[in-house]
């Protein structure tokens, strides 16, 4: 067990947002060859949510930052942290944009680019602000338009990625506090950084001086070699925090792990022995948003009642870098928008 | 090695048993290309066997996986 960090990050606030437009499997039926049959098999996913033309990410994080800072009761933030892997433009970073739109004037405000483990990237950012006493609270954005990133016609991935928002109040909290973040696990490996990518677009290819084809600004993902990694490194990294914070894997009342593929959700549940009823899950109707998908998961769960003060909450995502990462918390008492 | 292989579908990946007899394709015991991923996650992680999901994939049938595997020296 790792000795407590003596100024956690504690959240006490949590909002989500989706955008109101809704592709289902029938309607992607129509431009590609699948079925819903499929879809649902093989993801789990019968709907998801995508942003209108002309819509960014920056619009979906004031939503959901909004609705954090609603919930938390309070509008004193020292720093602003958003995940995403969309920002609204290649420069600058978008959270400094949102932070002006919700308000909070000149404070602090960054990115942070850990594709879908961006939230538990975040929550380490936003830990160690508070740690250091950079700030006595954050708010962390994870957002994510990953519909812009996707190739209409590639099946494999317009099937999954999809549009949302979440985000948490955290503050400077007490050890023990429940809320508390965890102590945290993180990971990655650059070797596999070419299984999850857009290649073109940034300065390896505008070094070049030649324009990239039409594919290389697409997401692009190696679906069998993904689901293999994701499956080791969610499941240990999973046994690593539940370990660091000196709980079993039996005390854990409920598992939010990335919403990526309802297959490789249940096989990591079935490694750590988590039982479907302690899963928390939503790809369903949200698919999969990129860094937003375990503070949308989160939010929604705590809305619906399926997550409730004193739960025992495992964390863990997988992603593009490759990137990973698992922390735990005691749920603490809020409203959740 | 055919019970076992058979044994290890049914108990692990779910598949109905009275579908999985040799001349049986990937198909027939439905089988996507991720469950075959979790086969040859398995088949290394409880027997020790390398075996690619690739390698799985092209096999013809259950029959042929089954030779693929005794060839790669399983004992299950």
């Amino acid at each position: 067990m790792t000795s407590p960090v003596p100024r956690p990050a504690v959240i006490c606030g949590i909002g989500s947002y989706v955008p109101p437009d809704v592709v289902t499997n029938e309607d992607l039926t129509r431009r590609l060859d699948t079925s819903d049959q499929w879809i649902r098999s093989r993801t789990g996913i019968a709907t998801r949510h995508v942003v209108a033309p002309g819509t960014a990410t920056s619009d979906l994080a004031v939503e959901a930052g909004q609705r954090a800072l609603k919930s938390a009761g309070c509008t004193d933030i020292d720093a602003v942290v958003l995940a995403t892997t969309t920002p609204d433009q290649p420069c600058p970073a978008t959270a400094p944009d949102v932070t002006a739109r919700l308000g909070l004037g000149g404070t602090a405000a960054f990115d942070v680019a850990a594709v879908c483990s961006g939230f538990l990237y975040g929550l380490a950012a936003a830990s160690g602000l508070i740690a250091a006493a950079t700030a006595e609270r954050v708010l962390l954005i994870a957002a994510d338009a990953f519909t812009t990133l996707i190739d209409p016609q590639d099946r494999s991935t317009a099937v999954i990625f999809a549009d949302g928002a979440g985000a948490v109040v955290l503050r400077a909290g007490q050890v023990g506090e429940a809320g508390a973040v965890g102590p945290l696990v993180l990971g990655s490996d650059g070797e596999l950084s070419h299984l999850i990518e857009v290649p073109a677009g940034g300065s390896r290819q505008r070094s070049t001086g030649r324009a990239a084809p039409p594919q290389e600004h697409y997401f692009r993902m190696s679906g069998r070699d993904t689901y293999r990694h994701a499956v080791e490194h969610m499941t240990a990294a999973s046994r690593s925090a539940v370990e660091r914070a000196g709980w079993q894997l039996a005390n854990v009342d409920r598992f939010a792990a990335h919403q990526a593929n309802a297959r490789i959700l249940s096989a990591v549940a079935d490694r750590l022995d988590i039982e479907p009823e302690r899963c928390l899950s939503n790809i369903e109707h949200v698919g999969n948003t990129g860094g937003a998908s375990i503070p949308l998961l989160l939010a929604q769960a705590a809305q619906e009642g399926r997550l409730a003060a004193g739960h025992r909450v495992l964390l863990t995502a997988f992603g593009g870098g490759l990137a990973w990462g698992a922390t735990t918390l005691r749920w603490p008492q809020l409203t959740a928008f | 090695m055919f019970e076992q292989f058979k044994n290890l579908l049914v108990n692990k990946l779910k598949v109905s048993p009275d579908l999985i007899t040799p001349e049986a394709t990937r198909e027939d015991i439905e089988l996507d290309s991720l469950a075959v991923v979790e086969l040859s996650i398995m088949l290394e992680a409880e027997f020790g066997l390398q075996v690619t999901d690739d390698e799985l994939l092209e096999a013809e049938n259950v029959g042929a996986m089954v030779a693929l595997l005794e060839e790669r020296g399983a004992k299950i």
